[in-house]
Order: C-alpha cells, then structure tokens, then sequence
C-alpha cells in the first residue's frame, strides 16, 4: 500500500494554484513521493515545468489535466501512453477552439476558466488510454448521474477522487461517495487536491484567488478556496486519513504504475519540404549548398576554407540530423526573395557557413571569422536555433505563407507565459489588500522598469510611507512572492513551431487573440527542452527601409544592390569616415545618443569594430564596467594584457576585455574549468534567475575555479558580474554581427546616397530614434534639396524627382502624401489617379474628379499641400470648407459659388506658418521655430548649437533650444537631453542632484535654456547643466499657438519613469523601434 | 444704471434678462478645506493635491489645486505625467456627484438669497437672473462684491460678470477680468474675446482658428452667409445668443420645501384630545398632499408653537416609506403624552422631512402577503429603533465574525449549509480534561463548568483558519471544530486551538463554542 499524490494544482492553472511545479516536485521529494501527478485546469502549459523537475528532483511526472466541463463537473485525467496523450492533446484543442455563441467570443488569452468548453459528448469519442476520476462534491443525484457516466465511457479507467477537506460531514460524505461509486463500478481514489506545496503558501493562495475574482480580500467572503489542508502531505499521513479506504489508495498506486507516458516520448518529425524530390533531408542540403557555394565565395578569398568549413558543418549537421531545419528555414526565405521582401539570419545563425551559402544570412563566417561552435557543437544535443528577421511591414505575409504551405494543423505560434514582475506584482497584491490605489502605483512607480527583485525598503522610504502599517508590510512581503507566478499566456510575436504531423496530437492548440494565428501552450524554453524545431520569424523595421532604398537606387541610379552585394561586403572608407564622425542620423543600431558619443572614441575602421560598437553600447557591458577599459586600450592608452595564455585566445579579438556572451562562456569553460553545457546553463540561470534559483550554486563554481587557476579574486568577481548582466541585456557575438551588417549596410546608402536613404527611411516612418524632421534636417546638411507636400507632385510616397537641369548629383526628395497627419493611403491613392489625366487646377477641381472626402482634402489644406494652386494655407482651407458632403450637380454648384461674397482672411504670419507645418507634417521647411526667436535669445546672450564647435572646454555659456530627446539611464545617475535649434544639435548632460532640483522643467518644458559649462572630448562636446530654464512661453510666442510637441521614441517625458519598458530582456519584441533604441536606458 | 433718470431705465423685463454666473475654477474645493490627513502619507503643509478621473484607458487631472497649478499641473493632464513631474502630489478621485451637489446647493442658496432665478451652468458656474433685485442689495457693482464675499467666506473663489444676455456674461465671467457690462455693450466687451467664449465645439473652434479667426469680433464682422455653409448653424447661433439677437433658455433651479401642513387656533388648545384631534386634521391635509406629489414619508415631525414661544416637538419615522394616514397617526399619537402644553399651544405644523416616491399600490386581485412595515414601525416606537432587528450571515468562516445586525426590513443572508450551533458561547470557554487523539480525532470526554461529558458520537475536525488579513496574530492560527454528542444525547461544539501537528498554529488547548438544539 502505497499512496501518490496524482491531483496537484500548480500555478500553471492561472491565479488558482500557488506553487511552480518546480517547487511542488522539490516539495514531493522532500517527502518521499516517487511520483508526482500534475493536473492543472483545462490545461498542459506547466507540464514541461513539471518535466523539468521531475529530472532534477528524480520524482516521476505522472502527467495530467483537469477537465471542468461546461456543467460543472470536475474531471481529472492521466494518459496512460503516448496515443492516450495525444487524444488529451486533441480534447483540448477542440475545447479552446471553441467560443460559446450566447457570450460572444471566448477571450482565449486571459488564461480563465471559460476559455476551454467542453462537454461529456466530447469527452467520449477521445477517452481511450486516458485514466480518469471524478471530482465529486456531494454524494447527490448530480454526482450519481456523473458516476454513471464515467463508468459509461471509462469502464475499468474510472475513478471517483476522495478529498478529505475538512469541513463538518466529512467523513459521512466520504463514505457515501465511496458507497455510490461502489455501485456503478467506479473505483475509489484517494487524493489531496493540492494547492500549494507547503501551508506557508495560505496567504499567497488568498490573494491570487482575490486577484482572480477582481475583489480585495476583505469582500472574497466564500469564493476563498475554503478546504482546508492543501499542501502536500506525507504519502504516511494520507495513508492514515484513508485507512478506512485501503483500496482508494491502492488506486493511486496503479495509476502510477499504469500511466507510463512520459513527455520525454514526443517525438517531433521535421516537415518536409519540396525541394527533397526523393532525397534524403541530408542529402538535399548537401546538393543544395554544393551546388551554391561557389557563387559566394569571392573572388580574391581561397576557396580551401569556405569548401572545409561547409564539410565540416554538413557533418554536424548529419551528426544531429538537422537537415531538415535548413530546409525549412530555407524555404521560408526563399518565398521572402521571391515575394521581394528583404530578411536576414539573426543569433547564431550568422556564424554558419550553411546559412551563408544559402542566403540566409549575408555574413561570410570566413571574412569575419565568427565562430560556428556556438551554433551547433558535437557535445550540444540542443537544436540551432535560427532567427530570421524580415521587413516589419510584410512580415504577415511571410506568416501568412506559412499557414498556408504548412497548414494550421502543423504550424502554429508558441506562447509566452506573462509573469508577475515587481510593479504588476505590487499593484495586483496592493488592490487585493485594499490599499489606496495612489499608494500602491506610487510604490511601483518606485520600480525601475522589469526589476524582479521585489520592493526594497529604500523606496517606501523614500515615498514617506510608514512600513509598521500591517496591510502595508503584507502586501510587499506577499508581492515578492507573487513574483514570478504566470498570469496569463501571450502569443510570441515570430516564434514558429512547424511539424510534419498533427500538431495537436503533441500539445494542445488555441486560438490566439490575432485573428487567424494559433498559438500552443508552450513557450520557447518548453519547446526546446523537448526538441522541437522553431523558427522565428521577427521583424526589423530597418530591412523594410533598406528595401526601399535598394529599389529606389535601381530605379532612379540604376544600382542594383542586396544585403549579400559585394560592396556591402567590403569595408568602405568613406562610409567609415562618415561613422567615425558620428554622422550616423538615421542609421540602423548606431545613431543613438550613447552611440553617437561613442564613435569618435571607438573610430571603427572596419566590419568588425561595428560588430563591437554594437555590442558595447549594452547594459550588459556598462555594468560590467568593460567599455572603458576597452575604449582606452583601443586608443593605445592602455597596455593590452590577458589574465592568462589560455584566456588570450578568447579574447584576442576584444582586446583582452570580454564583451560579448560567447566569450563570457568560454571565460567560464576556460577560466573556472566548465563544461560547455554547465557554461550554457550558467548563461540561462542568468536570464530566469528568478525561476530557478541557483545563481550562488554558480557564483561559487566560477569564483573558486577562477582562484584555483590562478586568477585574481578582482577579475574573478568582475566577470561573474559581466556574465550576470550579460544573461539579459547582452548581446552574442553573432547576433551582434548580423546588427552590424545592417548597421553597415544603411551606413553605406547614407553616405554614398543620402537622397535616397532619406526618402527610403521616411517611408518607413514610423522607426528609429528620430523624428522627420531631423531626418529631414540631417538630409538638408547632407545637400539634399527637400520639395514641400504638393497637390500636383506628391505621391503617398515620399519620391525622388528629377535634377535641376544643371547637373547635381542627389536627386531632389518630394515629401509624399504620407506625411500628412490624418490623411488615409486610400485617398492619397484616389488623388494621385485622377491626377494622371491632367493636373488639378483648383480645390473644387481636386474634389469632383478625386471623389475624396472634404474631410482629407482639409488635411492636405492644412498641411500647404495646395500651395501650388496659388493658395495658401488658410485660402485653401477657406475653400475646402465651403464643399457639401457630396459633390453637387454642376449647375448648382456653379450657382452656390458666384453668390458667395468676397472674405479677406487674416494672413498668417511667418511664425505660425511653421507651427502650422509641424502640426500638420512634423517638419518645417521654412524655417525652424527658433529662427524666429533668435534676435531675442541674442539679446540675451544666448549661443548658437553651431558655435559649440569654436568655444572653448570649460568656458561657461547659455544655449536653448527644442527639447528632442530625454534619456535617464537606469545605470548611472545622469539625465541626458538633447535640444535643437536651427543650427544644430546640442548634447546636455544634467547631474542627478541638478536633475532633481529641476525635475519639472526637464520634464515638461518643450523649450529650454541651459546655463552651463563646454565639456569637449575630442570631437565630441557635451553642455554640463547647471541650471534651465523654462522657455515654454518664448515658443509659443512664434505661432502664438502651443507648438506641437512630438516626443521622441526614446523621450522619458512619456512614459513613467523607470527603465524603458522596451529594453526587455530577449525575446526581443517585434517591432524596429524597440530593437533598435535599446541603448543605454 | 441707478444713474439714469428713472424715464430712461429699462423697462423691467430688459432688467430680467440682466444674468451673471459664477465661477468656480477650482471644483470640489471641499477636500481641500477638510483634508483628512491618510495614515499613510506625511504630514505638513499642503502638498500639491489633484482630483483624478478615467477617461477610456488612461488617469487624468479633473482639476488641481492652487499648490498643484503652481506647479504645472493642468486639468486634461496625464497622471503618470503629472506624477513624473511632481512626484509628491496628493491624489484623489474627482467627485462629480459631489461636486454637482454642492454647486446645486449654491444655486439653491442663491434662489432663497438673491434672486428667484438662479440656474446651474454646466460643471462650474451659475446664472443668476438679477432682473429687480440688484437694488435691493444696493445697485449690481454693489451686489457683485457682495456675492464675491461671500463665495470668498464660503471657500469658492468665483469670477463675476453681468451683462445682458446670459452667453454673453458666461463669456466674461470666464475670458475676462471685467465685471459690469454696460447694457447694450455687450458686442465691444466680447470682441476681443477668443472664439472659445462663445462655447461652441472643439471641432468648429478649431477649424475657425485655422482661417484665422481668433476673436469674438472678428467674427462678428465678417459675412454670415459664408461662415454658416462652413460652420453650420450653431457657431452663429451662439454668437446671436450672446450678442442678444437670439433668445436662449433659462432654466432656474426651484427651491423645494418639504411637504407640511399647518393649523392655527383661535383659542390656544391644551389636552390630549385636541391635540389628538387637530393632529388628525393636519395628518389627512399632509395625506393629501402627499398623494398630489406621488410622494410617502419617511418621516414626520410634529412642531406644537405654544403661547410663550417654545416649540414641543415630536417625531417619527417609518421603516418604509408610506402615506397610509391611520398607521402614521398612530405612530404619532403614542408620543402626544410627552407633549408639555405649558399655558397652550396656539399653532401646530406638521411636517414631512423625509420623503421619497411611493412606487405603485396593488389595488385589487390577489392579496398580497402581510406587511410588517406597519408592524415593524409599531414595535419600534415602543422599543426604540435601535433594539429592532434581524440577524445575516456574513461571509466569513470565523464563527464570531459570521453574524451580523441588519435592520428589521433587510434581506437578510441565509445561513451556510454547514451546520452550527444556535448558541454560540461569547466568549468560548475553556474546557478541562479533554481526553483526544491527535492530530484530527475528537475528544472522547471534557469537563465543562465542572461536569464531565463522556462523548458518544463526534464528527471532525472542521479546520479553520484565522483571517491572515485582518491581524497578524491570525496568520498562523488554526482552530479543529469538532461536533460531538455525550451520553445524554446533548450536542456541543468543541474546538482546538492548533492543527495538532504544526506548534504555530496553536496550543492545543480546547473551548467549548457553542451548544446545538
């Protein structure tokens, strides 16, 4: 007689249980469990937690789920093998597929019960190999009637659950449960129901119950889960308690026994692909990158190397049997050449010779030297892992295609599990304790960004809040707590999981909430400790640009480029000139500020140093404290050292300074005696630290081994500092590189072209780190002649014209349609089709032959786009207005016309033309706002941006201008500010204590003076503030109107203080901006 | 104008269209003058404090105080904004209803003390109609510094301006420091006003600032024909409201006084029975006027003026609203013995003080059940209110918190399914040689107020756990009910404190919590 625990609720089963299924099998073993079963509601998504512990602890995952059906009953199941998992599998799909009609859609990403609806006639068809048990409350005729059914449909696989919960009758309701499942044949089991793997877990358990009904804890009243004792108990205490039921225990034990299935069976087949005609996978990737690589080998390379690196890759490759994800990732890039969309190989990927030679990364791993290794090894069993990023606007198509050539039974998205962090932690705890909701979101608007680390005492003292208040002591002791706890799953933006057969029949599928996607309960940890195949499919707003501007430079300069081009191969000198200068406005990854102040320093000469320019900017690096020391050895001022010949091969190429993943890991393998999988691990603790724990476990190993092998204890310390901030926001080596290409290759167009990257990126808006107009600007400095919006010249697009007939070389750059503020794609079309006739002669002209509405037709008036026609802004307007809803037959139109009497509008003047142009499109062509201002800003002895450059370090000025950008990086104390004004750019640097000092005024003030001290370091010249001032009013004297302040992607005058939420640790999200504002922070 | 000759004032119904309105641009300034301080937050002076309201996804300001528009904080403000830039602002919800209420109630003061026609405009001001009354009170400048002293003493800070038209006054009320339009001049004291005095849409004002039409004058001058097909009817509309070319609606606040009745005597009256009698008669006239208005009371005071000026005063009130006149009278006659006449009593008023509007009677078919409002109103008069009432259950597994008082009329909660005792012990007592297994059996004899109980039957343990959230001492607590029978059949209800395993959670001690039927 032995008993298992086989009803156990994690927190998987969202805001129901309260324990990971990490601690519960940690808990299990501790107590002499030799299985464990985990039954989470309507749901797997845990299990591969559960997998996860049941290896480290050595306790068996009986794996299995909770069925509550739509009417109430409470259904526990456990697949006895690999078909009865897939008939779960299956069950669950069908059951989260479902929406009810009466209740509108089910919202499939709350995580609620409601999400998977189910009924015994579907349970039926898919009950084979599953063992199954009832969970009865009474012994009533409501359970008499479920009984029956089980035995109906489960025969001998029937159970009914046993709980004691410790409520009056107890013992009564057992004994009738046990009497009427008697009757119908149903064998008694004995279970717990835990909740939670220890009784301190109570609390915790009552909040997230109040977090799920949405109420505080005082007016939970009896929806608290109210039996008590359900934490998990000695298998001899539970023996105890059911003496009277031996058999009921003895059921636990031959479910264990019987269910034998373990996730570890899955089994995943690679899809198959078209190209394989018979083939073998192996044998069509060979054919295939055989018979391309001597296409991508240059001409002036030696072709032994690129022949050998590809062997020995191929062999790896058959080693594992890999072939088949090549294929895979092949084809999908290949649709995006076909379809004209441009995407590279992002990660690891970058360092393989295959994926070079089969376009899809352009990186050659040979020129470069990238290290294959940390792709794929012989002693990693872990599948590679490709990331290919595509243009952000025609990504849905690639996904699209997937869907299609897959099917939606075999592709689909993983998930991401959404977790308790410290703010969200402290605000859902603080709303479930009842305090006051200014309270709660004042202490989390303490919280620096995605901290995980809890509340710290400093920031309720600093909010002046007493902690001796018990609520208020038990909310940050229970928000700690609730760190880390999942809330809900997300659908992963890119991440692809592709199979050969069903998908279904491996893990359940649901609905995502983007109309036709599905997503799988899994993340993207899970899926690769189970070694499935992903793929993922992200995007860069960066590509789209560039594809703009490839196709821009066929079609008006008859240069035919791509990412693979030689010339973007090759390391050109005047584009390095240009980065050296830091003229890299627009550019992908190295136009931020602390980029910008960067590259006069690092003075990058060729490909690689912007690989490391890319990498360096990065919390990670900061933290550890690398960039300096780096800086000043690349400019000789410090003497290159290793710690140790063995360590001068790791870091020769850095300069004896670890600044990328990879090198920290073999710092680890080298230094302190890792193995490669203890070093890769050491790197994913870093990341989940929170989840698993562990870190000291590894702090420990890598200190002692570096002493023993004769580091100093310092440059031990250091390193596990950088390795820390490296396991979140540092970047690999390859990934770094594939950035790098894209960075180059963008450098490259603006310096060669900047016409054309102006046009390409403003087409791409919205993206990067800068507004129009300074992109505008930076085109204008760069000698590009801009053409305002035109009614009879514009396209949506922004468009290159033709030259002035004396010869220049850029083209001049039409501001297209699409800069307009409010106007829709669909009536710029409209307009530039009737234009094809002849040009528009008047606004009633536009109007009856467009057939747009008036209402975009004011837009364009607003923005001066009839300036061509002879009117201006409010003339234009004036006329637009005066247009019906409809166009009037011509007679009456005619005749309403000739009545109106004459109106003499007042002009407007030069001023508030320029506002009116930053409203309407975001830039002046005119002037800039502080044109305006400059005769009194001299009268008061205020300098221009441009004189920066002739005045001397240390000499004490003043200097205002448009506030563009506000950065507070959350590692140091310095708040950075960039203003404008019409001649430039100027940097600011604002201590702490002056930051406090004048929170408001850097904070709100669109227009600002600084008082304060030149700082030059070599080119580059930062403003030390002293002191601001607010010159708000002074602005709004220009138009008399407020002036359109846009902030800034990166403007901390938007969002709450804190780190940005951007920087978030990888996945990396979608979308360009973030990926590439990712600066300091 | 007490400066014309009195042939050429206006005539009075010019003077009725004389209106001024208030303002408060500060709302809700209640908070601010009774702060309560938080437990939590710091003490000292005011910090800057903002009312907060949701609209769609995000917190913005309703309104700021003094403090917080010093510093930058605006109406229409973002909160997370707000907070970045003055993160020690006080926050709180904005309270329309409340802020509603009170400027109601200013306008209601304002109809009793200076004018019969008051009325509310929008969220923050008042119109007052000064149409003959301003000389009462010593001329309009006179009576503007009168009414701003007393908003000043109140707490309000208001802005004043007459003219004659009410848009014309709310435009310079709000846009302009000047007071006193001269009658007639209302087209030069608004010309220069912006466009956003007429009070017309976001949209339209918008639109007119881009033509370039600013003020109030430049758009009176310009032609009407070409400004209605750009702007529709409404601009213009509003322009000829405030210029007076158009009339507008004016709808004055109406002081409501509670229903009464009233008798007074010829001869002062002095007995019970007359009393009881003119009683009777002011109860069927109050009855009467209480069915005009579709009104019932909640309830009723009786005011007795006698002879040397003291006024007896009796009252009652009902459980349910009613305008049944017996019962009422009825409640009332039970109190006419502790009426002092003294030398007579020569005036009785009765008087509704509550009301509230009696929902449909059922006049024929079937019967409904039995009402005990009447009842109810009985048995309180005599007892007192306070000893009347019902017992619910509350939502709580600790027995002592479970019950609760409700009113007699109250739903009350049924009570859980689980069974317990129907005399709970206050406090539990201690019970002594307890004789139990541990952890979970219950005991087999106890010895309570000295004699001992053999237990035949017992049924447990029911654990319940202390509310961790309401004290700390709770956290850990556990208490094992168990229900058990002794020898004689009687049943008691037994706990223990601790789960018997875990030390934290008790001492293991046992009380007896109650004893069942």
């Amino acid at each position: 007689m032995s008993y298992h625990e086989l009803q156990v609720t994690s927190h998987f089963s969202f805001l129901r249980g309260a324990a990971s299924p990490e601690e519960l099998f940690s808990a299990a073993a501790l107590l002499g469990y030799p299985a464990l079963g985990i039954t989470d509601c309507n749901t797997v998504c845990g299990m591969v937690r559960g997998l996860k512990g049941s290896r480290e602890t050595g306790v068996r995952l009986i794996a299995g789920c909770r069925l509550d059906l739509v009417d109430g009953t409470g259904l526990l199941v456990w697949p006895e093998d690999r078909a009865g998992w897939s008939r779960l599998t299956r069950l669950l799909t069908i059951g989260k597929s479902r929406t009810v009609p009466e209740e509108g859609p089910a919202i499939p990403r709350q995580g609620e019960k409601g999400q998977c609806f189910l009924h015994w006639e579907d349970v039926d068809p898919w009950s084979e190999g599953l063992v199954a048990a009832l969970v009865p409350d009474e012994a009533d005729g409501v359970t008499e009637t479920a009984l029956a059914q089980m035995a109906a449909i489960f025969g001998d696989r029937a159970h009914c659950a046993l709980t004691h919960r410790r409520r009056p009758g107890d013992k009564l309701r057992l004994h009738d449960l046990d009497v009427l499942a008697r009757r119908y044949g149903v064998r008694s089991l004995a279970t717990g129901d835990i909740l939670y793997d220890s009784p301190d877990k109570r609390m915790l358990q009552d909040v997230v119950t109040a977090i799920r009904n949405k109420c505080t804890i005082d007016d939970l009243g009896f929806r608290r889960e109210r039996y008590a004792d359900r934490h998990l108990k000695k298998p001899e205490e539970m023996e105890r308690r059911f003496a009277d039921y031996p058999d009921a225990i003895r059921a636990t034990a031959d479910i264990t026994e019987r269910c034998t299935f373990s996730l570890t069976e899955l089994s995943y087949q690679y899809p198959d692909e078209i190209v394989m005609s018979g083939r073998s996978p192996q044998e069509a990737l060979e054919r295939l990158t055989w018979g391309k690589i001597d296409s991508k080998i240059p001409p002036d390379e030696p072709p032994e190397a690129y022949r050998e690196l590809l062997e020995k890759e191929l062999g790896l490759v058959a080693h594992w049997g890999y072939a088949p994800y090549f294929l895979t990732v092949n084809s999908i890039v290949a649709y995006a050449r076909s379809q004209g969309i441009l995407c590279q190989g992002r990660g690891s990927a970058a360092n393989s010779m295959i994926c070079y030679v089969l376009g899809i990364t352009s990186i050659d791993p040979v020129k470069h030297g990238l290290l294959f290794e940390r792709f794929l090894s012989e002693s990693r069993a872990e599948p590679p892992d490709i990331d290919v990023d595509f243009e952000h606007d025609r990504r849905e198509e690639v996904i699209q295609w997937i869907y299609q050539t897959y099917g939606h039974d075999h592709a689909a998205l993983t998930a991401v599990v959404s977790r308790y962090r410290t703010r969200g932690a402290v605000r859902e705890v603080g709303k479930a304790l009842g305090l006051p909701e200014d309270v709660t979101a004042a202490i989390a608007g303490q919280i620096w960004g995605w901290s995980e680390k809890g509340v710290e005492e400093r920031h309720v003292d600093e909010l002046g809040l007493d902690k001796s208040d018990p609520r208020l002591s038990l909310t940050l002791d229970l928000a700690r707590q609730l760190i880390g706890t999942p809330r809900h799953l997300s659908t992963h933006p890119g991440g692809f999981v592709l199979t050969r057969d069903r998908l279904d029949d491996l893990v359940p599928i649901e609905p995502a909430a983007m109309v036709d996607r599905r997503v799988i309960e899994w993340e993207k940890d899970d899926i690769s400790e189970l070694g499935f195949m992903k793929v993922d499919v992200l995007g860069v707003g960066m590509l789209g640009c560039m594809r703009r501007a490839f196709e821009l430079l066929a079609e008006h300069k008859g240069l035919r480029l791509d990412l693979a081009s030689p010339e973007m191969q090759e390391d050109d000198e005047e584009t390095f000139n240009m980065i050296c200068k830091a003229d890299t406005i627009g550019t992908f990854q190295i136009e931020s500020r602390a980029q910008m102040s960067m590259l006069p320093r690092m003075k990058p000469r060729e490909f690689y140093d912007i690989v490391i320019q890319v990498a360096i900017v990065r919390p990670g690096p900061i933290q550890g404290d690398m960039v300096h020391p780096y800086l000043r050895r690349r400019e000789g001022k410090e003497a290159i050292e290793f710690p140790s010949e063995a360590l001068r091969e790791v870091l020769f190429k850095t300069k004896g300074i670890p600044l990328f993943q990879e090198q920290a890991m073999k710092v680890a393998i080298v230094g302190a005696g890792f193995t490669p999988a203890e070093a890769d691990a050491l790197r994913k603790s870093m990341a989940t630290f929170k989840f698993t724990g562990g870190v000291s476990k590894f702090e420990d190993k890598m200190i002692n081994g570096m002493l023993d092998r004769g580091y100093t204890r310092d440059f031990a310390e250091r390193t596990f500092k950088q390795i820390e901030g490296f396991g979140s926001y540092g970047f690999p080596e390859s990934h770094a590189a594939s950035f790098a290409k894209i960075a180059y290759a963008s450098a490259w167009v603006k310096c060669h072209h900047p016409d054309v990257f102006c046009a390409a990126l403003l087409n791409a808006q919205p993206m990067g780190f800068y507004a129009p107009a300074q992109l505008v600007r930076d085109a204008l400095e760069h000698g590009v002649e801009v053409r305002p919006v035109c009614i009879n010249k514009s396209r949506w697009d922004c468009t290159l014209e033709n030259p002035p007939p004396d010869g220049e070389d850029l083209l001049p750059l039409r501001l297209g349609m699409r800069m307009v503020k409010g106007l829709s794609n669909l009536h710029a079309a409209q307009i530039v089709g009737a234009r094809a006739e002849r040009p528009f002669a008047s606004v009633e002209d536009v109007w009856r032959r467009s057939g747009v509405p008036v209402a975009a037709l004011e837009r364009l008036a607003e923005a001066d786009a009839f300036a061509s026609l002879g009117l201006d802004r409010r003339q234009a307007l004036w006329q637009v207005r005066r247009l019906g809803e409809k166009p009037l037959p011509l007679f009456l139109f005619a005749d309403a016309r000739d009545r109106e009497p004459e109106v003499a509008l007042n002009p407007m003047t030069d001023g508030r033309e320029v506002v009116e142009d930053y409203r309407s499109i975001q830039l002046s062509l005119r002037a800039h706002p502080l044109a305006f201002l400059r005769p009194e800003l001299e009268r008061r002895g205020i300098v221009r941006c441009s004189d920066l450059p002739r005045i001397k370090d240390g000499t004490r000025i003043r200097l205002a201008g448009i506030v563009l950008i506000r950065q507070r990086p959350g590692t140091t104390n310095v708040t950075f500010l960039t203003i404008e004004d019409e001649t430039g750019i100027a940097n600011i640097i604002l201590w702490q204590q002056r930051f406090q000092a004048q929170r408001r005024i850097v904070m709100a003030a669109p227009m600002i003076e600084v008082r304060g001290l030149v700082q030059r370091e070599g080119e580059v010249i930062h403003i030390i503030g002293e002191r601001l001032e607010d010159h708000s009013g002074l602005l709004h004297s220009v138009g008399q109107m407020h002036f359109p302040h846009r902030f800034s992607p990166a403007d901390a005058g938007k969002n709450g203080g804190g780190r940005d939420p951007r920087d978030a640790p990888r996945p990396i999200p979608e979308e360009t901006i973030r990926v590439k504002s990712r600066d300091f922070h | 104008m007490d400066a014309l000759p009195p042939h050429q004032r206006p005539p009075m119904r010019e003077l009725g269209r004389r209106t001024e309105a208030a303002e408060m641009p500060f709302r809700h300034h209640q908070s601010l003058c009774q702060r309560p301080s938080t437990s939590l937050g710091t003490s000292g002076s005011f910090p800057p404090l903002v009312t907060v309201h949701r609209v769609g996804n995000r917190i913005e300001i309703a309104a700021a105080s003094p403090e917080a528009q010093a510093l930058g904080l605006a109406p229409g403000m973002p909160l997370t904004q707000a907070r970045l830039l003055v993160p020690e602002i006080e926050v709180r919800d904005a309270d329309p209803e409340g802020d509603a209420a009170v400027l109601t109630r200013l306008a209601l003061f304002a109809a009793r003390r200076w004018t019969p026609r008051a009325a509310i405009s929008g969220a923050d001001g008042l119109f007052l109609d000064l149409g003959g009354v301003s000389h009462l009170f010593g001329g309009e400048a006179a009576m503007c510094r009168r009414i701003l002293a007393f908003c000043a003493r109140a707490g309000f800070s208001a802005r004043i301006a007459v003219a004659g038209t009410p848009s014309a006054a709310h435009a310079l009320a709000r846009f302009s420091g000047t007071g006193l339009c001269p009658p007639g001049g209302e087209g030069d004291a608004l010309a220069p006003l912006p466009l956003a005095a007429l009070r017309v849409e976001e949209g339209v004002l918008a639109a007119a600032r881009r033509l370039g039409i600013e003020t109030v004058g430049e758009l009176a001058a310009m032609p009407r024909a070409p400004l209605q097909r750009r702007f529709g009817k409404t601009l213009l509309a509003r322009l000829d409201q405030a210029l007076g070319r158009a009339a507008e609606p004016f709808d004055p606040v109406v002081p409501e006084e509670p229903p009464a009745a009233e008798l007074r005597f010829v001869e002062p009256i002095a007995t019970a029975e007359a009393i009881g009698e003119a009683l009777r008669l002011l109860m069927e006239r109050l009855v009467g006027t209480l069915a005009k208005a579709g009104l019932a009371a909640r309830s009723l005071a009786l005011l007795c003026e006698r002879i040397d000026g003291r006024v007896e005063r009796i009252a009652t009130g009902t459980a349910r609203a009613t305008r049944d006149g017996p019962h009422l009278l009825r409640l009332l006659s039970m109190k006419i013995e502790t009426i002092e006449p003294g030398f007579g009593i020569e005036a009785m008023r009765l008087v509704a003080g509550r009301c509230e509007s009696l929902g449909p009677e059922q006049l024929s078919g079937e019967k409904p059940a039995p009402d005990l409002a009447l009842l109810v109103d009985k048995l309180a008069g005599r007892l007192g209110a306070r000893r009347l009432f019902r017992r619910s259950a509350v939502e709580s597994d600790v027995p002592e918190r479970s019950v609760r008082r409700v009113g007699p009329l109250a739903v009350a909660v049924p009570w859980p399914r689980w069974p317990r005792p129907v005399r709970l012990l206050s406090p539990p007592e201690r019970i002594e040689n307890v004789f139990a297994l541990l952890p979970d059996h219950p005991p087999r004899r106890f010895t309570w107020r000295g004699r001992l109980h053999n237990v035949r039957r017992g049924d447990g343990p029911e654990r319940i756990h202390g509310e961790w959230w309401r004290h700390g001492r709770e956290a850990e607590a556990v208490r094992d009910y168990f229900q058990v029978e002794d020898e004689e059949g009687a049943r008691f209800w037994l706990y223990r404190r601790g789960d018997g395993d875990d030390p934290r959670t008790g001492d293991l001690s046992w009380y007896l919590h109650g004893v069942f039927g």
